[in-house]
């Protein structure tokens, strides 16, 4: 901590006349900004009246891009041109996606060279932070022609999963967009938010937001204005879009189609699905007409149908209050979010599960943009700053590769953000004068399962003996879940640091997978931690005895010398060969031989200090 | 310049004990960040906001260390110039090995499916008895100014906690999450 100047921040800010801000939700299939209108915050419509811009966007030869219901409609017939979807692209490389399928209507930029994973158009590349500052940039129109000013901030929402990357460049898009981010606000806080202002409630929320493709839940505290995320969990392979699948069956059965469907009856079908789906929220049965056919469904059947699905997303509450350590009980508000939230056997569901009946009151496609308005009106000072404080988590754990490809957890994922936290490390060779810095994003115990996030050097550390030098490394994460890492040699204070910027991150379903892995390898990566941490320390000593031979081998007669080099060869053996109850015999039987020695070289010194002689610099090993 | 010379205790407000009382520490934690989180800042100067970001850190840090009573005894026990790094046997009585050796059998003999779920909740129940019996003790200890007698009970608090959370994944497991 002594890292850190640290002073209490001075006074308030002076209050300044209204200013416009607004709250943007920047979604994979629509996006929606709001504002403060005359102290309601609402969600602004375009010329034609409508709240939900699809994020679409169409590149055309020396034109503006079309964004929303236009370029839409433009997907059909020019899919190359037109990009959808680019939320699902920010933070990856152009590697990760190329040969997926999901994007197999784009082609490829590869002569950037930057790794982004740019989409050749009429246009020109066009990588997702272009795309995304496109889309942000038609929501700010909206926004000044309905507010008839100059935007001075936003606040931007990011599904809680997302990863420093993602973030990162949320940022830049806003950047590009030409808007100043006030802050970026995870999805499930927005919500919280939209209600809890309302009605002023203490207590706990469940945030059940269902998506088209994903689901996340988030569970918040509210005390006297102050909203604390306590834990947030998912499932990225649960969404609306599951739903209209088993209807997709359904269907299919009853036309008689036993045959696997071809894509154009698949796309029929779930055209009808989707629409079924919807009707089945508003009435208990529907009728749909399939190639000269009448098929139905009524929602007893629907809710057999999809009693998997429903019960999946009440067991990843169930986890998120464990992970919170409450009990179902102790939930006072479950809020509703995303448009899949409509369908009554997920309301139904979720009451009877809680015992109490969701709130739905807010359009569940709104909810999102109505609290990030809230936000942007109140950072922006045209509030009381005393009326409400939002205290996020960090999404995963953050941590820095150590000897022998094992991370070291720094920051471990739930943790109230900002947080800075610092760790002491030291070097593995005697004379080592650089160190190199990996930083690593995610719960397993090596760094081939983690996502790297950076790398840097600490270079022009004073050659010492190994161990000796102290190397602090200090995370820090803001308000917006972005992290910044500095090291500091303490012997010299040489620093070195870094703002993690990486150019891409990880998806919400690599974040997931990875925290599942982490459960289901915890006992087999423990032991191949005790493993290799075994033979980083063998290794230390096998290089210790090395170099004390080269500098003092005088010392030892040619019997003791054959007889330690036997055990440093035998302890090799045992290192390579991955037994860890052999590497952990041979270093005892090592050290018991070299004891002798040992002691003989302290006198050594000892003797030359006393007569005032200058001790050796110890050479480093080379490798 | 204030935050670094203060000990967490001082930062909330708190009597530096064991006792601590939650209620108080939650307050006082809304209290600190609604006056200093970055967000309060947000039109502010770049230093400031910085200043808001370390300062809100350490808060995060010092609540983060006093609501839990593990971490709290540890911190006391640091404040009281004790490395809580370092365990040696002598620490631990053989009492203890042998109690942890009993409920550590009790919970690897449990089947491994939900049949064993009330028998994991009961187990749970009994840890945590035992963990807030020696809460008690080792604020008992420290008030008497007994260092070293709360250390040792500070270790086995420690073990137990383990434990507990080795019950929560055997409960996790079990449940199928």
């Amino acid at each position: 901590m002594a890292l850190l100047q640290i002073s209490e921040p001075g006074g308030k800010p002076a209050k300044p006349a209204h200013r416009l801000a607004v709250g943007i939700d920047l979604g994979t299939t629509n996006s929606l900004v709001s504002a403060s209108c005359g102290g309601k915050v609402e969600v602004l419509t375009d010329e034609q009246g409508r709240a939900l811009l699809p994020s679409v966007v169409q590149y055309r030869a020396g034109q503006q891009p079309l964004v929303g219901s236009d370029a839409k409609q433009a997907a059909i017939e020019d899919p190359a041109n037109t990009i959808i979807s680019a939320k699902r692209l920010l933070g990856h490389s152009l590697d990760e996606l190329k040969n997926s399928h999901q994007f197999r209507q784009y082609q490829f930029d590869d002569s950037r060279g930057d790794g982004s994973p740019a989409i050749m158009t009429a246009a020109g590349s066009k990588d997702p932070v272009e795309v995304s500052a496109d889309i942000l940039r038609r929501l700010g129109d909206i926004a000044e022609a309905r507010l008839k000013g100059t935007l001075e901030g936003v606040v931007i929402t990011v599904p809680a999963y997302f990863n420093d990357a993602q973030r990162q460049q949320t940022k830049d898009a806003a950047k590009l967009a030409g808007l100043e981010v006030l802050r970026l606000l995870n999805e499930p806080t927005a919500a919280a938010v939209a209600y809890g202002l309302d009605s002023q409630d203490q207590g706990n929320i469940i945030v059940f937001d269902l998506g088209g493709g994903t689901f996340d839940v988030s569970l918040l505290s509210l005390t006297k204005g102050v909203f604390e995320v306590l834990a947030t969990g998912g499932d990225t392979n649960l969404g609306g879009d599951d739903f209209d699948q088993i209807l997709v069956a359904h269907l299919a059965s009853q036309a008689g189609l036993t045959a696997e469907l071809s894509n154009q009856e698949h796309g029929e079908l779930l055209r009808l699905a989707n629409a079924a789906r919807h009707s089945l929220s508003e009435q208990d049965r529907v009728e749909v007409s399939f190639r000269g056919q009448t098929l139905t469904v009524d929602a007893g059947e629907f809710a057999a149908l999809s009693k998997d699905l429903v019960a999946r997303t009440i067991n990843t509450c169930r986890r998120v209050i464990r992970d919170a350590g409450l009990d179902k009980s102790e939930i006072d508000n479950i809020v509703m979010v995303g448009g899949a939230t409509r369908m009554p056997v997920l309301r139904a569901a979720v009451a009877e599960f809680f015992g109490r009946e969701p709130l739905t009151d807010i359009d569940p496609d709104k909810v999102v943009a109505i609290g990030a308005g809230i936000q942007a009106d109140v950072l922006i000072g045209n509030k009381s700053p005393d009326s409400f404080l939002l205290l996020d988590v960090n999404p995963l754990s953050l941590g820095i590769e150590t000897m022998g490809e094992l991370v070291e957890k720094i920051i471990p994922r739930n943790t109230t953000i900002p947080v800075a936290r610092a760790q002491e490390f030291t070097t593995f060779k005697d004379g080592q004068t650089a160190m190199s810095l990996h930083v690593v994003q995610g719960e397993r115990e090596l760094v081939k399962d983690c996502r790297s996030l950076a790398r840097f050097e600490l270079r022009d550390i004073p050659p010492m003996v190994a161990g000796a030098a102290k190397i602090r490394v200090t995370f820090q994460v803001d308000a917006d879940g972005l992290l910044s890492v500095t090291a500091e040699e303490l012997s010299t204070g040489k620093l070195a640091e870094i703002q993690v910027k990486p150019s891409y991150g990880l998806g919400s379903e690599d974040i997931e997978q990875m925290l599942k892995a982490s459960q289901d390898h915890a006992e087999e990566d423990m032991k191949i931690r005790a493993l290799v941490e075994a033979q980083v320390e063998a290794r230390q000593l096998v290089d210790a005895i090395r170099a004390a031979e080269a500098q003092d081998g005088e010392l030892l007669d040619q019997e003791e010398r054959a007889a330690l080099d036997k055990a440093v060869a035998e302890l090799e053996q045992a290192i390579d060969s991955g037994d860890r109850n052999a590497i952990h015999e041979q270093s005892e039987a090592l050290n018991r031989l070299s004891g002798q020695f040992a002691a003989r070289r302290m006198d050594l010194h000892i003797s030359r200090a006393l007569r005032g002689e200058r001790i050796e610099e110890v050479e480093s090993s080379k490798e | 310049m204030q935050g670094n010379r203060q000990n967490f205790f001082q930062l909330f407000d708190l009597n530096q004990s064991f006792d601590v009382d939650v209620d108080k520490l939650g307050d006082r934690y809304r209290q600190l960040q609604s006056e200093s989180h970055p967000d309060r800042f947000a039109g502010a100067e770049e230093s400031e906001r910085l200043k808001a970001v370390q300062f809100t850190s350490l808060i995060n840090e010092a609540y983060n260390t006093l609501k839990q009573p593990l971490a709290r005894a540890a911190y006391l026990l640091q404040l009281h110039g004790e490395d809580t790094e370092q365990v040696s046997q002598a620490d631990l009585g053989m009492e203890l090995l042998m109690e942890q050796m009993q409920l550590r059998e009790s919970l690897d003999e449990l089947p491994g499916d939900e049949s064993a779920l009330p028998r994991l909740e009961e187990l749970k129940a009994e840890v945590q008895e035992k963990f807030a019996a020696r809460q008690q003790q080792f604020a008992t200890a420290l008030e008497a100014g007994e260092v070293q007698a709360a250390k040792k009970v500070f270790h086995e608090m420690q073990f137990l906690h383990k434990l507990l959370k080795e019950i929560d994944q055997g409960e996790e497991q079990r449940l199928g999450y």
